[in-house]
């Protein structure tokens, strides 16, 4: 073992002894992979990143998979991701900026070219929300992150005629503002945004593909148990390379009833609703949907037939796909202090996103983005949890089977520089997956004021795992929780363990991301009878500089201060 | 010998301070809840707010003395009370440092500083206070070409950013009424690369209570 291996964990031992906090809060919304490694959580730029929960089932990661949740999540290719997020905040004015740990500044003359280190790259956001003034405010906000963008620059910006962001010229993964007007009161919250993004979306070919969103605008509405969601894009895709261009025309929303007060009091819970696209494809488009337009109309059931057990199912069809995700809990009702729950879920479908395009175009290539057949997974658990005055401790072991995982059958690679792209399409692992889990976790609570979280975790899969798109990590330890002193400082800390991980199929020999420790430390000055808040993060301190997906960037120890005043 | 002369200054002024009222030890001093009930940190909070003007000079540490000259900044302060013990301060400072290396042609460096923390004040070294935050540095050469971006400094001909921290020591040493004025020694490191950049300042303030 290394010297700096002995320094780090000896370092991360220390730090353990240190109250810390579970929830580190990154540079945006959706990047909440961030700061999680409770499972395999890899972040390559602010719009991708694989991102599994430790059991999860199944080899999937969770923003590939399509839930009545996720209606209004922005649709990234293929999956779904809450950056950039256009949901409004709450009436507030914010400012937020940081920078990857690292720019010369005054070093910079005292070293020649080959000494130096690679640019470091900011973020920056400003925005508000007003106070309502008989219900209605006003909204604006630009935000951007440069970070994770320096490793593909020089790449990328073959492709883009500007430096394809509001401003700067780091070539960022998304750059995003937009302003509008809302109403909240007598039972209804609208609101209608209209922006121009620039975002670039990771394909199945591992190219970055720049879309230039002019304009885009989303209305949104809830009322009773009621939502609904409209949004028009007009997106620009261009190949400055080969002197392509070619725009998509958008219309997407989705109208979603779901279970009321009323339907709650009773033994059967009901919703149901329908998410659609369609498109207008004109010129060269590196994606397409089929018949240009998707309809998904979804059902959710809820059946308590006793107090202590409960069974949940989502179901979706339309022409091309089905997906069925539901689950039976049942509480052990003999022991309640020990808050036993044996549980079973499966998810089932043709695709795990049905809303997504089902092509891609890749040099001369179609990639069929839908495999034939259909995959399923079935997932039996046990959870158990107790406490003890201010302790906690908990488990929960659960074996999976799956069968007809999506993967990608690679039939070859192009270079591309830096970057390597792949040929093939999307396809199914026809043999059964098994996968064996178990986390415990210990707690420690003293009101507001101290809470403190260790828990660890393991994972074994058997099966063909060089047909995954990703071998997830094994095991993981991660030592969370804060302290809020005098109910005005609060400094929080995550530390974390995670193995190795492996991406097995983006590129000729697999890409194995290293086990790490990561710890992220927030401090923040609260004023709560003014509203004000002061906070400073640093995230990933310990880690070492790595690009953890395939054509990914570089994942750095970096700083970011946010100043808000809530009204 | 520059350290030294700061150092003596340093205990003059600390010598001083004893002879001035902190104004964070005012701002606890003259609150009626004192007597009574205490009171909480969200009472205290804001419940004393100061601006103040700054100017000194400002020393870079280290393989930092070979790239800039020694400079005058000054800047815009606010302080507010936070707890019993301890004030926020915010900071805006403002430098200009002379070029000593031209490999770059440009005369020199513009440089703003954003510094955010708390200074505390216990009862055991009132009315000093020491201090400690997050700083965060912004640079741009005076001039220079982008072309020559891959050249010793050439980066500086960009914005750049960085940030680091900061620690302090504010010695009062003269009340009037509203007005207070003081020594200020702050060491800041920014978290550059491939090293980190030390740089020391010393300043005078004057320091207005608004309330």
């Amino acid at each position: 073992m290394s010297t700096m291996s002995l320094h780090k964990i000896f370092a991360s031992v220390c730090l353990a002894a240190l109250p810390a906090f579970a929830l580190i809060e990154p540079e945006t919304e959706g990047m909440e992979a961030v700061s999680r490694d409770d499972g395999t959580f890899l972040v390559g730029s602010p719009t991708y990143a694989f991102d599994r929960k430790n059991g999860a089932g199944g080899i999937h990661s969770e923003s590939e998979l399509w839930a009545p949740e996720k209606l209004r999540m922005r649709l990234l290719f293929n999956r779904l991701s809450e950056t950039p997020s256009w949901t409004p905040h709450e009436a507030s004015i914010w400012l937020r900026t940081g920078n990857e740990l690292g720019d010369m500044i005054y070093q910079d003359p005292l070293y020649e070219k080959d000494d130096r280190p690679s640019n470091r790259t900011p973020i920056l956001e400003g925005g508000f929300r007003s106070p309502a003034f008989m219900g209605l405010w006003a909204t604006a906000r630009l935000f951007q992150v440069d970070h994770y963008s320096d490793e593909t620059m020089r790449t990328r910006n073959r492709y883009v005629d500007d430096s394809f962001a509001w401003f700067g010229e780091n070539w960022p993964m998304f750059s995003t503002a937009y302003g509008g007007l809302g109403y909240t009161g007598h039972g209804l919250n609208a609101s209608v945004l209209a922006g121009e993004e620039y975002v670039w979306v990771f394909g199945e070919s591992s190219r970055w593909i720049p879309i230039h969103y002019s304009p885009r605008v989303e209305a949104r509405a809830d009322f009773w148990d009621l939502s609904l969601t409209l949004a028009y894009e007009n997106a620009e895709f261009q190949n400055r390379k080969k002197s392509e261009s070619g725009t998509r025309t958008e219309w997407n929303g989705s109208a979603y009833y779901r279970c009321g007060k009323l339907c709650k009091d009773g033994m059967l819970w009901f919703g149901a609703g329908v998410q659609f696209r369609t498109v207008e494809d004109d010129g060269k488009l590196y994606t397409g949907l089929e018949d240009d337009v998707v309809v998904w109309p979804f059902a959710q059931l809820r059946l308590t037939p006793l107090k202590d057990l409960s069974l949940d199912a989502t179901f979706g069809v339309n022409n091309r796909d089905w997906l069925l995700q539901d689950s039976v809990e049942y509480k052990i009702a003999a022991m309640p202090r020990l808050g036993l729950v044996v549980g079973e879920k499966n998810v089932a479908g043709t695709r795990l996103n049905p809303i997504a395009d089902t092509e891609e175009y890749f040099d001369g290539d179609t990639i069929s983005l839908a495999a034939d057949g259909s995959m399923q997974m079935h997932e039996l658990y046990v959870r158990a949890e107790d406490s003890l005055s201010v302790f906690r401790l908990g488990a929960r072991v659960a074996g999976w089977i799956e069968h007809g995982a999506e993967t990608f059958d690679t039939t070859g690679f192009v270079n591309d520089r830096n970057l390597v792209y792949r040929h093939g399409d999307v396809a199914r692992i026809d043999e059964w997956i098994q996968g064996l889990s178990g986390e415990v976790w210990l707690g420690i609570d003293y009101g507001e004021m101290f809470s403190f979280t260790a828990l660890g975790g393991y994972e074994h899969i058997w099966g063909p795992s060089r047909e995954f798109e990703v071998s997830p990590v094994e095991y993981y330890a991660a030592f969370e929780g804060d302290w809020l002193l005098n109910g005005t400082f609060r400094i929080a800390h995550s530390l974390r363990y995670r193995s190795d991980a492996r991406w097995n199929l983006r590129s000729s020999d697999p890409k194995v991301i290293k086990g790490d420790w990561y710890w992220d430390a927030s401090f923040e000055q609260r004023f709560p009878k003014y509203g004000i808040f002061l906070n400073g993060t640093l995230l990933h301190v310990l880690s070492d500089d790595v690009v953890q997906t395939p054509n990914g960037n570089y994942d750095r120890l970096r700083f970011v201060c946010t100043v808000r005043k809530t009204f | 010998m520059r350290l030294v002369r700061l150092l003596a200054i340093l205990l003059v002024f600390a010598v001083c301070s004893f002879a001035a009222e902190t104004p964070a030890q005012d701002s606890v001093a003259k609150s009626p809840a004192k007597d009574s009930v205490p009171q909480s940190p969200s009472d205290i909070a804001f419940s004393h707010f100061y601006v103040s003007v700054e100017g000194g000079e400002i020393y870079p540490w280290g393989d930092l003395m070979d790239v800039v000259e020694n400079s005058v900044y000054v800047g815009l302060g606010v302080r507010y009370s936070y707890w019993e013990n301890f004030d926020g301060i915010v900071h805006f400072d403002y430098t200009y440092f002379k070029n000593r290396m031209k490999v770059v042609a440009y005369p020199g460096v513009h440089q703003a500083m954003g510094r955010l923390g708390l200074d505390w004040h216990g009862r055991w070294i009132r009315p000093v206070m020491i201090g400690g935050g997050f700083i965060c540095n912004w640079s741009r050469a005076d001039g220079g070409e982008e072309r020559n971006f891959d050249k010793p400094g050439g980066t500086l001909v960009d914005n750049e950013t960085e940030f680091g921290y900061f620690v302090r020591l504010n010695v009062p040493f003269l009340k009037y009424e509203r007005l207070r004025v003081g020594f200020d020694l702050l060491w800041e490191e920014l978290w550059t690369l491939p090293k980190r950049s030390n740089m020391l300042s010393a300043g005078f303030y004057a320091e207005w209570r608004l309330w």
